[in-house]
């Protein structure tokens, strides 16, 4: 253990000492320094991650914790407790992490899900309090570019359903926003698609490229490649407007008319509810100063989020999250899931 | 043609100090995170992804590969001193290696392993170099019909595993199938199985279960003969294979090779069933099967190149498609993506240096490793001396740390424990746990790829004959089935299957 230790720290060494110069921005420091608790940080802090390593919501976490630990000088360490689909993680950050500023979570709106639904009343997202809004991710329709819907719009494909129910493979995520995209698109169109599992939204992609299924979900970044490749092709997205980095795709609502089809990864930062106001606030204050850095603006970029200015700029992002929250709530009163 | 221009663009690029140093000390940690209990090339390539952030591109994601198939030559080294693997594509290794080292011939499975390891890496490369466009488009026509035959094919060759009783056998793959159902259904999202437990919510940890049952339960198995004061029962004999080794070990570590480098193509295969059904493999061509479990060196041999092919093998849907088939190539990926580059169908063209980088990089890093492990054969051998009163509050305090440090769920520690005395009573009643672990990793892609495909075809089950992978892959199952039952049948005649003791 004590040797591998040592290797470890031998090659951060190694990493560090090829960075050719660390930019540290002086103006947002001076921001922070107004609101920092005299007592706080003395130690450092634990960013927890409820997603395996690697994966986008755990490269969102250690890209903020690298930036904050640049502009603050705090240690901020990124720990990935997973286990249950972020179930776990979820469940210690709400009722057993301390609540005592050095325990936040960067977390992902599937939380209210997991909160509202799965929680069986052991914990609530409520516990926990949104301090900083990171980026969005809106969730996008794919086909492929030789499949059946060669050429085809949403519309058409919608109206495929429509007429041959329960023959258009789709692939879905059972009990996420993968299944409720699709449900909503099928209850407020009559249309009835045949829904295929897949363990991520990811495998969903790359079974539509394999022509297992006809129609897939997901998400930009991971999507990319295989467009640019001339592969598949997006034929909606579920987010209020066209995104300035693809311009090419229609929203879901411009396809079939409707102005609910919203359904977006949000990223944010949440700290256990009891935690002092004045280390909120600094921790608050600390996603800000970092996401007003261009080169971490730029990094999400790479990841194809965008930034909602509507979060971005609220007066009181706890109170927007919440909002949303909510709006999530009413979804599944609606639906059935959820008693009101 | 075209790959060998390819090859010496990316040796231009790797053949800098820089990136031989991250690539050296890649293989280092690789080898050492392999040798560790627990630790595994996931935990460590999460903790230096920071690192590559602030290096560019080539040289992060080469270090960061090292890792990965360093770790596929450490894994062994525990498996084989200690019966203890280090990682879960090692499990197979500790059957004959483990008796390897207590006949004293434990720097002969440890040289076999790493010269295998070394073949088996390197031929992987070969093979991604030549031919990574064709088997990236071969490896994502494996959809869900495809993997269950993949699946049934990986369980059939379990049952060639068996050593002992086969009824004891068969309950253990069925015990292993039973336990992976425990979590969250994949088809309804639904949990079963759980009592209400968030814990359970994500099933049992591979990991946890994996140091649990082998590792835990082998130094409850020691601590009873702890009169004996090392591990060492006989005397050392040679450091390294002699000239009958090898030619006992070429042919596995061929088809190891092969084997593995096929299964860590497609989505449902990786190290761990690469592993496994080599080892099958090995036990059916033989002249002599009854010698396996008893420290016979194509055991050791033909698997261990099979986790190492299965590495080169898993590198090409994610550099040639930019999909990833396992978590460790994910997190390359995501190591790549942080730098503003997406691997994906264009990356060959688009960014052939890096693209060649890596593959020569990996050419590179089978080197070092080679270098790194035949010296260190002897250095491990020394452990052996090393009291069991010394050695194993050590290796339990690195069961522990590793366990908990995969998941920072402390859950994953009670199951460790419940694993270790289940599979101490166990081995104490002659069950045989390897099937129950293949069992056990099969199972929930079985289900999955199950569920989907009858989801997805018109005809139900019969979908599998009519795509051609499917149905050859359930044809060889069959097969294997019926000369299973004809052994079976004729041993019968003269007095069964020997009652052997498989510890």
């Amino acid at each position: 253990m004590k040797l591998m230790c040592k290797r470890l720290a031998a090659a951060a060494g190694l990493g560090l000492a090829l960075i050719s110069g660390a930019a540290c921005a002086q103006g947002a420091k001076a921001a922070l320094a107004k609101v920092k608790p005299a007592d706080f940080p003395t130690q450092p802090i634990e960013m927890t991650v409820v997603y395996p390593a690697g994966g986008g919501a755990d490269l969102t976490a250690r890209l903020l914790a690298k930036t904050m630990e640049d502009i603050t000088g705090n240690r901020i360490l990124v720990n990935n407790r997973t286990g249950g689909a972020g179930m776990v993680g979820h469940a210690w950050l709400a009722t057993q992490a301390p609540a005592d500023g050095y325990a936040i979570g960067m977390l992902v709106n599937l939380v209210w899900g997991d909160s509202m639904l799965r929680a069986q009343g052991r914990w609530t997202h409520t516990d926990l309090e949104p301090v900083g809004y990171l980026n969005s991710d809106p969730m996008m329709w794919f086909v492929t570019n030789d499949g059946p819907f060669k050429g085809k719009t949403l519309k058409d494909i919608v109206q495929a359903a429509k007429d041959k129910p329960g023959t258009i493979r789709v692939a879905t995520v059972p009990g996420s926003m993968w299944d409720y995209s699709i449900e909503q698109v099928e209850k407020q169109n009559d249309a009835r698609f045949l829904r295929v599992p897949f363990q991520s939204g990811g495998a969903g992609v790359v079974g539509l490229i394999g022509n297992n299924v006809d129609v897939a979900l997901g998400f930009y970044a991971e999507a990319k490649p295989h467009m640019e490749a001339g592969k598949i092709r997006g034929v909606g997205v579920a987010s209020p407007e066209r995104l300035s980095h693809a311009k090419d795709m229609p929203t879901l609502n411009e396809q079939l008319g409707g102005k609910d089809y919203l359904w977006t990864l949000l990223r944010f930062v949440v700290v256990p509810k009891k935690t002092p106001a004045d280390r909120k606030a600094y921790i608050g204050a600390m996603v800000k100063a970092a996401m007003q850095q261009k080169s971490l603006r730029d990094e999400y970029a790479k990841l194809g989020v965008y930034f909602d200015p509507a979060l971005e700029n609220a007066a009181n992002i706890t109170e927007a999250l919440n909002a949303e929250a909510e709006r999530e709530r009413a979804f599944y009163v609606k639906t059935g899931r959820l008693k009101p | 043609m075209e790959a060998m221009s390819g090859l010496f663009t990316g040796f231009g690029v790797i053949l800098t100090p820089e990136n031989l140093l991250l690539c050296l000390a890649g293989s280092f940690v690789g080898t050492m995170i392999g040798v560790l209990p627990g630790i595994g090339p996931l935990a460590a390539l999460a903790l230096l992804l920071p690192i590559t952030f602030s290096l560019p591109p080539i040289a992060g994601v080469v270090m960061l590969a090292a890792i990965f198939y360093g770790a596929m030559y450490g894994g062994s080294t525990t498996s084989i001193l200690l019966n203890l693997p280090g990682e879960a594509a090692s499990v197979v290794t500790c059957r004959d290696g483990y008796q390897m080292a207590k006949q004293g011939r434990a720097g002969a499975a440890l040289g076999i392993a790493a010269i295998g390891s070394f073949i088996a890496g390197t031929l992987s490369v070969v093979a991604l170099t030549f031919f990574a466009p064709i088997l990236g488009e071969w490896a994502i026509r494996f959809g869900p019909p495809e993997n269950v035959a993949l699946m049934l094919l990986g369980l059939v060759c379990t049952l060639y595993m068996i050593t002992g009783s086969a009824l004891k056998g068969l309950v253990m793959i069925a015990l292993g199938v039973l336990l992976a159902m425990v979590g969250t259904d994949v088809v309804t999202g639904n949990e079963r199985f759980t009592f209400g437990s968030i814990d359970l919510s994500g099933g049992l940890d591979l990991l946890a279960i994996v140091i649990g049952l082998f590792g835990i339960s082998e130094i409850l198995l020691n601590v009873e003969t702890i009169s004996k004061s090392t591990l060492l029962a006989d005397k050392i004999r040679g450091l390294f294979p002699t000239r009958e080794d090898w030619k006992a070990s070429l042919a596995p570590m061929l088809r190891g090779s092969g084997l593995g480098f096929l299964l860590g193509l497609v989505p449902g295969g990786g190290p761990i069933t690469a592993s496994f059904i080599s080892y099958a493999v090995e036990q059916r061509v033989a002249k002599d099967p009854s010698r396996f479990g008893k420290g016979a060196i194509e055991g050791v041999a033909g698997p261990e190149a099979a986790n190492n092919a299965a590495v080169g093998g898993s590198m090409i849907p994610v550099l040639s498609l930019g999909i990833p088939g396992t978590p460790v190539t994910a997190l390359l990926l995501g190591a790549l993506v942080i730098q503003g580059i997406q691997p994906g169908p264009l990356f060959m063209q688009q960014r052939p240096d890096l693209f060649w980088g890596i593959v020569a990089s990996m050419y590179v890093g089978n080197v070092f490793l080679l270098i790194l492990n035949l010296p260190l054969v002897g250095l491990w051998v020394q452990l052996l001396r090393v009291p069991y009163r010394v050695l194993f509050p050590i290796v339990l305090m690195l069961s522990v740390v590793g366990t908990y440090s995969a998941n920072k769920n402390l859950f994953d520690l009670w199951v460790m424990l419940a694993f270790g005395v289940s599979g101490y009573v166990l081995r104490k009643l002659q069950y045989d746990l390897a099937p129950f672990l293949i069992a056990f990793v099969l199972a929930p892609l079985l289900e999955q790829s199950l569920r989907q495909t009858l989801v997805m075809s018109p005809d139900g089950i019969m979908i599998m004959t009519q795509r051609p992978i499917a149905a050859v892959l359930i044809a060889i199952s069959f097969v294997l089935v019926a000369l299973m039952i004809r052994r079976g049948l004729t041993t019968r005649k003269t007095g069964g299957i020997p009652h052997e003791a498989h510890v």
